[in-house]
């Protein structure tokens, strides 16, 4: 029996990402494995559940997330979550999501390949999302933690913010447009755009 | 006019902007001039001794610079050459730099002699309204003649023929409080509001912080007023909380302090450009608190050809000296009727530069500046005012003015004085800039004063300080601003982290202004004078006089009537000066007049700024399928299906469009064909109550659907008109697969969102889509099983175990996929489902196994044709947003048990159900060849010419290479009984085609091929 054969999103890209020319770094990231998760959040069966699947409690508070181990739980609405995993455990998690959740009203699905994840990293990362977004990413909640959908440059987006020192935020958008992020955070993030927004000047 | 006559030496004016060690080279109009780093294409070309900088729109009179800055109105220039071109440039904002290229406007051949001035000599025959009245007949003569004579005159300069090389982008910020105006009033508020501890940006349409006060009297904490920002402006940068913007001009102020500004980044500096730095950004600024701080703009006045290059606002004339070391000529007068014009005379009189006369309008002047000028030696002629000018050169330059007593109420006068001088300063008032305060409903009210509008009352969290909001003298600047931020850092919960001390001011106050809205031309009466007012749109007093004359009551219709104010000017300078004549000319107040509408933009900004990085590939966002590279390195041409491209066909080489879509058909029809499918809507439903959502949604019923099976069906609106179709597989028994149109996918997603979430929400169901989930391709064909039998896998193709309209889940060649046993084209078909990531791989697979069956990719117009033979509907094609069910045939797919579905209701209407609607039919012309174009009328009867009464028209039209004909779909009236009849299609051109109505199955009726 043959391999099946993996191709990224921006496996086209490959000869042309210069990503060492850009304000922030840019990467793709292709191995995590997303679960599509509704529910109701107010049915403690369900949540019990799907902790007993998950190992962790699903975030309730909007824009929050949970982590525990390789396992980070988005909050994408008030009955519906994002639950990213390594690609290679997400058939078995979701089975067992499936399993523990039974007869519960709730529907887990795979979506690992409808959404391409660009990690942006880097001190200038809030600015150059701020080209494309009129979120304020500069918002003292706006911490690591945070994940929010948004309108990035003309499309649906989701960004969660991993981590502060150095900024690192992932920005996830459904997998038709990764070319089209890609390109646009090249666009954005070049060295000479730089603007330092509210950043001191020494003189 | 050659040399620097007028580049003051340094002992004479430093020059606070220039930088004498470095000389710039560029051209005006091809001819070489060099100026220093600091100077503006303005001041560069004005110090080689050019005057004339332009021709004004209508008369294309000869013009000079008048203006400081964003307000000049005759000195526009082209910058910049072939695709970096950019017209309508203020010279006084251009600044300079090596290699800059520099075109005049609004002349031809040259500037020097311009054809167009005959406009000047006729211009009697254009008075205001000239086009109203002389272009309303005859007709006939409006499309091809006056037309494109008004299209060719009209206008400023000519915009760049090429492709922008350049980018552009934009910014999104949120602030605390935004500052417009670096002015000292704006610096005080900022530096109030900063201490709080708020976040504050300041914004500046100048490349350097100030606003006036290098050019005004008086001193701030007992340090000159220059000093006193470059403190600031220090404090602002070191602080991490004020964010200050230069060459920023703030264009527009929107609804919740939304406020639009277009930061210039790169036009100083075709370095930072070549380091790839946009050349424009445009600011998306939302601010907690908004403080105007514009300053306001020195008015002219209106005397006989006051227009003529050398006369100039007072302040400019000033900021010459003081910025540039530039004088505006050799031997200047001034004419004013404030004490502005009195700070000019001592600075060109300190500078060396001659000044013979002082007009003032006003009698008595008793203020410490006149004082100060007449114990200078200046000499100061009061109660007087310019009655005309004396030029050479055809109007190019001036030599003398005429000065004639002055007195309100006075008629004219005969007695006059002849000045010789080369340059006028004129300084007639100031003006608030109130625009940005007006652009979202700020009010304003007249304060005779001042004799200008200035700000009242706004609804936003918005105000306005310093000469912006009227107050004119130093001291009530500084406290104005201070005093605002202070007050806007409170408002939005700021305490004074690291309190500030309010600055002190020390000046003299200025004495009152006497308001001179027009002065009196002398000799023959207005014989050649014209009086402007409006110098970007050659609006004269008289203009406006005569407007009042013939009717134009509203300010709003003198305005569109002579152009007053209109154009990028938006009346910056022209306002106040044309409601002044108005008032003089009707006997009304300036406050009954009123005023016109301020629009943003404030000043003109590039296309550019405004599309910002959305161009050329990033115009549009563009969905890619997994498949994508591959269709694109098979030659693939496109078809936008919403922001999809998909592969339209595939010509191979020598192969026209036509060609490769019939042999994809007949690849499909006669061996097999694969078509990548991935757009196709796709949404996962669950729940207890998924089957009852699904029988409320669709026209037919779904909770009988069997485990396994595949239903297609029709989805309408509540208006019963179709909105979507598609198969719906039940995956399990609280669980579906449901697949929409590629177009569609999106909105019915929300569209079952909104039903569940507003109107059924006690149904259990969640709905969640995974259209990108996966790459889906149809494998069609009467070879498909042959060659999915070649792969490995643990699904039984077998006809038995895997029958039409079923679905299985399994691998196949190492694949995880969903394999539905679903037919679009009619024949023997499979659409297969794998995660997208793994696409590619899988469709490899597919054309590699069925190369020796003669596997061929087939792209969208094949697969419509395929479709359209076994007269398949396409949602879009057929449909129109106007069609049920019933038209299209299909009432075998609604349901007559269901006691409720959406549009149900709208289908029992009478005019819904009626018989004469238009049906759809199948057309075969009578000359198979013949193939109709989509969305031909078919008429009642053929006349000679329109109209002819409609009765349907072609909604789809192909030729069928499989029939080796051509066939079409039309929804033509009471077309399901007019079967056999013959309809006429008369085309543009004049022929008429003639086509039989017929079934719209053209193939296969019984649907033999697909179940086999």
């Amino acid at each position: 029996m043959s391999e099946a054969v993996y191709t990224s999103p921006l496996a086209h890209l490959e000869d042309t990402r210069d990503a060492a020319n850009l304000s922030i770094s840019i990467s793709e990231i292709s191995d995590r494995g997303m679960i599509d998760l509704r529910g109701e959040a107010g049915s403690v069966k369900f949540r019990q559940a799907a902790k007993a699947a998950l190992g962790i409690e699903l975030p309730l508070k909007p824009r929050s997330t949970a982590v525990k181990g390789d396992l980070t739980v988005l909050w994408l609405s008030i009955d519906q979550w994002l639950v990213c995993c390594p690609r290679d455990k997400a058939d078995g998690l979701i089975g067992k999501l499936r399993k523990n959740l039974g007869e519960i009203h709730s529907l887990a699905v795979d979506v690992t390949d409808a959404r391409a994840i660009i990690r942006l990293e880097g001190d200038n990362v809030r600015e150059v999302l701020m080209k494309g977004s009129s979120i304020d990413f500069t918002l003292p909640d706006y911490k690591a933690g945070l994940a929010r959908r948004l309108v990035f440059a003309e499309i649906a987006a989701l960004a969660h913010i991993v981590a502060d020192k150095p900024c690192t935020i992932d920005i996830y958008v459904f997998r038709s447009y990764a070319d089209y992020t890609w390109k646009w955070i090249e666009a954005t993030a070049k060295p000479a755009a730089t603007i330092g927004l509210f950043s001191k000047q020494s003189g | 006019m050659t040399g620097k006559p007028y580049r003051l030496p340094e002992t004479a004016a430093k020059g606070s902007r220039i930088d004498r060690s470095k000389q710039i080279s560029f051209s005006f109009d091809g001819t070489r001039m060099t100026g220093f780093a600091g100077d503006t294409v303005a001041s560069a070309v004005l110090a080689s001794g050019r005057k004339v900088m332009g021709r004004s729109f209508k008369y294309h009179r000869p013009r000079g610079l008048i203006g400081l800055g964003s307000e000049e109105m005759n000195a526009l220039i082209g910058v910049g050459e072939g695709g970096r071109k950019e017209p309508n440039l203020r010279a006084t904002q251009v600044e300079l730099y090596d290699g800059l290229t520099a075109t005049s406007q609004n002349r031809w051949p040259s500037l020097d002699f311009d054809v167009g001035i005959i406009n000047n000599k006729f211009s009697r025959f254009l008075p205001g309204g000239f086009y109203y009245k002389t272009f309303m007949w005859p007709r006939s003569f409006w499309e091809k003649v006056y037309e494109p004579f008004i299209r060719n005159a009209a206008g400023l300069g000519e915009a760049a023929g090429e492709h922008d090389p350049d980018t552009y982008e934009q910014m999104h910020v949120h602030v605390d409080v935004l500052v417009v105006g670096g002015g000292v009033s704006g610096i005080a508020a900022a530096h109030a509001a900063a201490a709080s501890g708020k976040r504050v940006m300041l914004a500046d349409e100048n490349p350097v912080l100030g606003g006036v006060a290098d050019i005004s009297a008086g001193d701030i904490d007992g340090i000159s007023q220059t000093d006193w920002v470059a403190a600031r402006q220090s404090e602002f940068e070191k602080s991490g909380n004020c964010h200050v913007l230069t060459r920023t001009t703030v264009v527009g102020h929107y609804h919740h302090n939304y406020v639009l500004a277009a930061e210039r980044v790169c036009d100083h500096d075709p370095d930072l450009l070549a380091r790839g730095a946009p050349r424009h950004r445009l600011w998306k600024i939302r601010a907690g608190q908004v403080i105007v701080a514009s300053g306001a703009l020195e008015r002219p006045i209106a005397f006989a050809n006051n227009d003529r290059p050398g006369i100039m606002m007072a302040s400019a004339a000033r900021a010459m000296v003081e910025r540039y070391a530039i004088s505006p000529g050799m031997n200047g007068v001034i004419f004013t009727n404030n004490d502005d014009g009195y700070l000019t005379a001592l600075k060109l009189h300190e500078a060396g530069v001659a000044v013979s006369r002082i007009i003032d309008v006003r009698k008595d002047v008793p203020t410490a500046f006149a004082d100060t000028a007449r114990k200078a030696g200046l000499n100061v002629h009061t109660g007087a005012a310019i009655a005309g000018v004396e030029t050479a050169s055809g109007g190019k330059q001036i030599t003398a003015v005429k000065i004639a007593p002055y007195s309100v109420g006075r008629g004219r006068v005969v007695n006059e004085e002849r000045v010789d001088c080369d340059f006028v300063a004129v300084s007639g008032g100031y003006n608030p800039v109130v625009h940005l305060w007006c652009h979202n409903g700020g009010k304003l009210r007249f304060d005779d004063d001042i004799q200008s509008f200035r700000p009242d009352r706004h609804g936003d969290p918005i105000t306005v300080v310093g000469s912006a909001n009227g107050s004119f003298d130093l001291k009530t600047c500084v406290e104005e601003g201070f005093a605002s931020g202070e007050t806007a850092a409170k408002a939005l919960g700021g305490k004074a982290a690291k309190p500030v001390k309010k600055p002190m001011v020390k000046a003299h106050s200025a004495g009152p202004i006497q308001p001179i809205w027009f002065a009196p031309a002398t000799g023959k009466y207005n014989e050649g004078n014209k009086h402007f007012i409006d110098f970007q749109n050659d609006v004269t007093a008289a203009d406006l006089e005569l407007a009042q004359r013939e009717g134009y009551e509203s300010v709003e219709h003198t305005k569109r009537y002579t152009t007053l104010g209109m154009a990028t000017d938006q009346g910056k300078t022209s306002n106040i000066n044309g409601l002044g004549v108005i008032s003089d000319a009707t006997g009304k107040r300036i406050p009954e007049i009123g005023t016109t509408t301020f629009r943003p933009p404030y000043t003109p900004y590039s296309f550019g700024a405004i599309a910002g990085t959305k161009t050329g590939e990033l115009f549009l966002p563009v969905r890619r399928t997994a498949i994508f590279d591959w269709h694109k390195k098979q030659g693939a041409t496109w078809e936008p299906v919403g922001q999809w491209r998909r592969a339209y066909c595939y010509p191979q080489a020598g192969e026209g469009k036509q060609d490769a879509i019939n042999r994809e058909i007949l690849a499909v029809r006669e061996k097999v064909g694969l078509l990548d499918a991935s757009t196709l809507g796709k949404i996962e439903i669950k729940g207890p109550d998924a089957a009852k959502l699904l029988d409320l949604v669709y026209t037919n019923m779904f909770s009988t659907l069997k485990v396994g099976k595949a239903r297609y069906g029709l989805m309408m609106s509540e208006m019963g008109f179709l909105m979507d179709d598609g198969v719906t597989v039940r995956l399990g028994e609280d669980h579906y697969l449901m697949h929409t149109t590629s177009g569609g996918a999106d909105n019915i997603v929300a569209w079952l969102e909104e039903w569940l979430q507003t109107e059924w929400t006690s149904l259990k169901v969640f709905v969640t889509s995974v259209t990108e989930q996966w790459s889906q391709f149809a494998i069609a064909g009467p070879q498909a099983r042959a060659v999915l039998d070649k792969l490995d896998g643990d699904i039984d193709l077998s006809p038995e175990a895997f029958e039409f309209m079923s679905y299985r889940e399994g691998t196949l060649a190492g694949y995880p996929v969903r394999v539905f046993r679903i037919s679009f084209s009619g024949e023997l078909s499979y659409e297969i489902a794998t995660p997208s990531g793994y696409g590619r791989g899988l469709w490899d697979v597919l054309m590699q196994a069925g190369k020796s069956e003669g596997m061929t990719a087939y792209g969208t117009e094949a697969l419509h044709v395929l479709r359209a033979e076994k007269g398949f509907i396409v949602i879009g094609d057929e449909t129109d947003g106007t069609v049920t069910p019933h038209d299209v045939g299909m009432s075998w797919a609604v349901s007559k048990k269901k006691s409720d579905f959406i549009g149900k209701r709208s289908l029992e209407q009478a005019f819904l159900a009626s018989q004469g609607r238009k049906q759809l039919v199948g057309l075969l012309t009578t000359d198979p060849q013949d193939v109709l174009p989509d969305g031909a009328y078919a008429v009642e009867s053929v006349k000679s010419a329109p109209p002819m009464k409609m009765i349907g028209h072609v909604t789809s039209s192909y030729f069928s290479p499989t029939l080796q004909r051509s066939i079409a779909m039309a929804l033509i009236e009471g077309g399901q009984s007019k079967m056999g009849e013959t309809v006429s299609f008369p085309l543009e051109g004049g022929k008429t085609v003639e086509a039989v109505i017929s079934s719209p199955v053209f193939l296969d009726a019984e649907g033999k091929r697909q179940n086999v």
